[in-house]
């Protein structure tokens, strides 16, 4: 167990250096978080000084960097300059949305991704392989704009299957498509290539001079072996989504850490930034963990060498 | 004598993009029930493309052109294989027809247990309970001799050796008792001593329980075919040149391709060189009183790679207190199974890996503590040809490029120059001008290794170290590039390190040998001397494991299990372990390692002369 301890000891580094570039930059770029809050309101001096003093804009550069630091370590990660809400409220409001889509999202891009990848691997430059590597060509270079916008127009509007806007299991159907099409579209490929690769080796022929089924022969000894990449990729990707898909987000009206972000960003809401990028990273080692435990799962081989060290 | 197999005018063909190619020509033969039929030729001939086509397991860019093949099932039916679906087929495969493959490293499923895998089999052609199943699976572990079956049967093949893995390949093989067994080259990727030691295995079990199962039996290595078969069959571009039983063959070959590939063989090599020698009124003088390279107690130990935090205190011992002179002129070879160390000696010699301790002399220059911008001056003078001529040659240069590259480097000669004597060594090596424009891909492995050869001639060097330069190539190739080297010692004054895992080549081609066990030397002599009355345990084994065309039927030393780990290497004497014969004192541990001399230039480990 020594690797996980070794990987969950690599936040505190990884941690230290996002925060420091959020800063950083969000110091440098020009704009004053309190004419963003006044929203362009005429307001006197005494007033602006006091809306500093408040947010504590009025110390120097670096105490602000330090006691951010400190506040950090203890748990305590500030209230947002623009609602003066403790952030870590503000997060927990929007995370659902935004983890219930990442889900659905996870679910379709598999299910379509690995079907098309197995599809495809398995009778490579054929006219089924061709096929479905176009769709899948489709899924990871349409813009999401626009796919969520024609998947409104045809089943919400049109066709009337689904409702575009509301609560609730079913109104998560199409945003859910919409980021599972990237998803199933770069797992496609990955499978794919991975399957092909595992279909010509060795073992595989053996699995065959044993009298083997086709399908066992695909299900039983090439898919485990072939999951490797794909794994990796799902895990990025992964977090890609659930750090927010700002986009799918925008199109369907849905609340979310992306959109969250996205308005932390343009009013120089430095505690917010500062908060999701907790968020953020601690999800993607999360992941990271996650994806390395399923490696080990997957091959023997590196479980033994994870024993080892 | 019941046919169990019969092939007539099969012809299979490779369909690429520059049109098609026929891999086999119109060939017919046919199996007996219970016979061991070997199926001989060199690389490209067409055996393995047999062996699939009755195994239905053909790429898919080859095909059947026309022919039939036939099997009596265990039903007593004829089928003709070729007519068959691949469902169908797969009915045949596993169950009548099973095969042994050649890489028992990728062989195996690495993410089932090697349990499930025999299992799987078993399930897939008998219809039995799977606990049943399990018991007999159990059994056949037993049955191939693999210790401890139901903890193996848990594990997964990267836990295993190869050889063990070779078990578990015949194990699944054997599993439905088929008609059939083909088996492709079964032993060519391990040692000579697990050879010997699958070779033992798989003829007791003919002999026992699958008494009538026939087996086809693929190799290139005429040796084991003179210990096993019954019959051989002779192949050469895809087509059947020469069929018989062995002993007539190998006695009384009637084709000249056949006779070719028995007279390119080392050991009757051998024998052409000592009546030779007679004749040769000058041959190479090795200089007694000038040693060209002299080590002393060199060591080489590889830390082994540990957690985040630890630090490691495990390593690999690779190459352990090794002392040895070599003198000009003179052919040293290096002997040893995979995992001796031979290859980590060699490189280390020439200092591509830094040596943990110890002294080298080169020229009586101390060069063990040099840097790598010291050792260039001296590379210039010891040079390497590597084992893979084609994994060691650059593929985005052309030859000339490859070539003239270490003149420039060390500033030899101007390039105009240069040219005009890289045409000289490339003409020595024999190959025509016209290769320098060509890329390695554009070569055979022949070609490729001659190639390699005049890579390390270029700077005129005095030392060679030889790592495997003939193992990767054909018999009558093999042959060639011996040759070549043979010839090229002489003309360029030629002191070199030979290392090699095949005995005979060694005995061919050296002056010296020593023999090299878990990173220590463990005898050394004269070549004559070593081959004639090997004093070490070790070395015997090695001996009499090589499967020999001539001579009578020995009785084989065999040794026991694998080569230990080098990082946790037995305690006093290494070999202590495997020794057939071990002393008391040894077996305790507390022997230490070390030569004497028992005949003068004759050294082996004192522990072995003290057992013995």
């Amino acid at each position: 167990m020594n690797f996980f301890i070794k990987k969950l000891l690599i936040v505190i580094p990884t941690l230290y250096i996002a925060w420091t570039v959020v800063f950083v930059t969000l110091n440098i770029i020009p704009g004053d978080p309190v004419n963003l809050m006044l929203g362009g309101r005429p307001a006197s001096d005494e007033v602006r000084e006091n809306v500093r003093k408040n947010l504590g804009l009025d110390k120097p550069v670096f105490e602000r960097y330090t006691s951010f630091l400190i506040n950090a370590t203890k748990g305590d990660l500030g209230k947002s300059y623009l609602t003066r809400q403790p952030v870590t409220t503000m997060i927990k409001e929007n995370m659902m949305p935004t983890i219930e889509l990442s889900i659905g999202g996870l679910i379709f891009g598999v299910f379509f991704g690995v079907f098309f990848g197995i599809f495809a691997g398995t009778k490579p430059n054929s006219m089924r392989d061709t096929f479905s590597m176009i769709i899948a060509l489709c899924g990871i270079s349409l813009p999401s704009f626009w796919i969520g916008m024609m998947l409104i127009y045809i089943f919400g509007t049109t066709l009337g299957w689904v409702p575009i806007v509301g609560e609730g299991f079913v109104s998560l159907i199409l945003p859910s498509i919409t980021v599972g099409l990237f998803f199933a579209g770069g797992m496609a490929r990955l499978t794919r290539s991975s399957l092909v690769d595992v279909l010509n080796q060795d073992y595989i022929r053996t699995a065959r001079s044993k009298g083997i089924s086709k399908y066992r022969i695909v299900l039983r000894h090439s898919l485990r072996n072939a999951m490797i990449p794909p794994v990796t990729l799902l895990g990025i990707q992964f977090g890609l989504l659930i750090t927010g898909a700002v986009i799918t987000e925008e199109v369907f009206a849905r609340p979310g850490l992306g959109q969250l972000l996205l308005q932390a960003i343009l009013a120089k809401d430095i505690p917010l930034v500062q908060a999701l990028v907790v968020y953020m990273t601690a999800v993607y080692i999360f992941l990271n963990l996650i994806v390395d435990f399923t490696y080990g799962i997957i091959d023997p081989r590196i479980r033994l060498e994870r024993n080892r060290g | 004598m019941v046919e169990i197999l019969n092939v007539s005018n099969l012809s299979t063909a490779f369909q690429s993009d520059y049109g098609s190619k026929q891999a086999l020509k119109n060939i017919s033969f046919k199996i007996n029930e219970g016979e061991v039929l070997a199926l001989v030729g060199e690389s490209g001939s067409g055996k393995t493309v047999t062996s699939l086509s009755i195994m239905g397991l053909l790429p898919n860019n080859a095909y059947i052109q026309e022919g039939n093949i036939n099997l009596i099932d265990k039903k007593n039916n004829q089928v003709n294989i070729l007519k068959l679906t691949d469902d169908k087929h797969n009915l045949i495969r596993g169950n009548d027809i099973s095969m042994v493959f050649q890489e028992p490293m990728t062989c195996l499923n690495p993410t089932m247990t090697i349990g499930d895998q025999i299992v799987e089999v078993i399930l897939n052609h008998k219809k039995i309970s799977k606990t049943k199943a399990v018991k007999e699976m159990i059994d056949l572990l037993g049955l191939v001799e693999i210790p401890d079956p139901t903890q193996r049967a848990r594990e997964y093949p990267h836990q295993l050796s190869g050889g063990m893995r070779q078990r578990v390949m015949i194990s699944i093989a054997l599993a439905c008792t088929p008609k059939l067994i083909i088996a492709d080259e079964p032993t060519s990727a391990l040692d000579v001593t697990i050879q010997a030691q699958l070779l033992q295995l798989l003829m007791k079990l003919k002999n026992s329980i699958v008494s009538k199962t026939s087996i086809l039996f693929i190799t290139h290595d005429l040796g084991i075919v003179r210990e096993l078969a019954d019959r051989v069959i002779v192949m050469y571009h895809g087509e059947i040149v020469e069929e018989g039983q062995v002993k007539e063959v190998f006695d009384n070959p009637k084709h000249s391709y056949t006779r070719n590939l028995i007279q390119s063989l080392p050991e009757f090599k051998l024998e052409e060189r000592k009546l030779n020698k007679k004749d040769d009124n000058k041959p190479t003088k090795v200089d007694d009183n000038e040693i060209i390279l002299k080590i002393e107690n060199l060591f080489k130990e590889f830390p082994v790679e540990k957690g985040f935090f630890k630090e490691s205190n495990e390593t690999v011992k690779a190459v352990q207190n090794i002392s040895l002179n070599v003198k000009k002129n003179e052919v040293l070879g290096l002997v040893g199974e995979s995992g001796s160390g031979k290859s980590t000696l060699g490189k280390s010699i020439i200092k591509l890996l830094q040596p943990s301790r110890g002294q080298i002399y080169f020229n009586n220059e101390n060069i063990s503590e040099y840097s790598n911008k010291q050792m260039i001056k001296i590379r210039q003078k010891m040079q390497m040809i590597f084992q893979d001529p084609f994994a060691s040659l650059n593929p985005r240069k052309n030859i000339l490029d490859t070539l003239i590259e270490p003149i420039l480097v060390h500033n030899l000669m101007k390039k105009n120059e240069a040219i005009n004597y890289i045409k000289e060594i490339i003409n020595d090596v024999g190959l025509p001008i016209e290769s320098l424009r060509r890329f390695p891909h554009e070569f055979s492995g022949g070609q490729r290794q001659r190639i390699g050869i005049a890579r390390a001639l270029v700077l005129k060097p005095e030392f060679i170290v030889a790592d495997e330069p003939v193992s990767a190539l054909d018999v009558s190739i093999q042959a060639q590039v011996l040759n070549l080297l043979e010839k090229l010692k002489k003309t360029y004054n030629l002191t070199m390190i030979f290392i090699s895992h095949d005995l005979s080549v060694i005995e061919f081609f050296c002056d010296k040998v020593a023999v090299m066990y878990l990173g220590h030397i463990v005898e050394i002599a004269p070549v004559s001397k070593l081959f004639n009355s090997p004093k070490h345990s070790y070395t015997r084994a090695l001996l009499s494991a090589v499967p020999k065309v001539k001579g009578k039927d020995k009785e084989k030393i065999l040794i026991k299990g694998d080569i230990p780990s080098p990082i946790n290497p037995p305690s006093g004497c290494v070999f202590r372990t495997r020794c057939p014969n071990p002393g008391i004192d040894c077996k305790g541990g507390n022997i230490e390692m070390g030569l004497i001399e028992v005949e003068p230039g004759h050294w082996v480990d004192k522990c072995c002369v003290n057992c013995n």
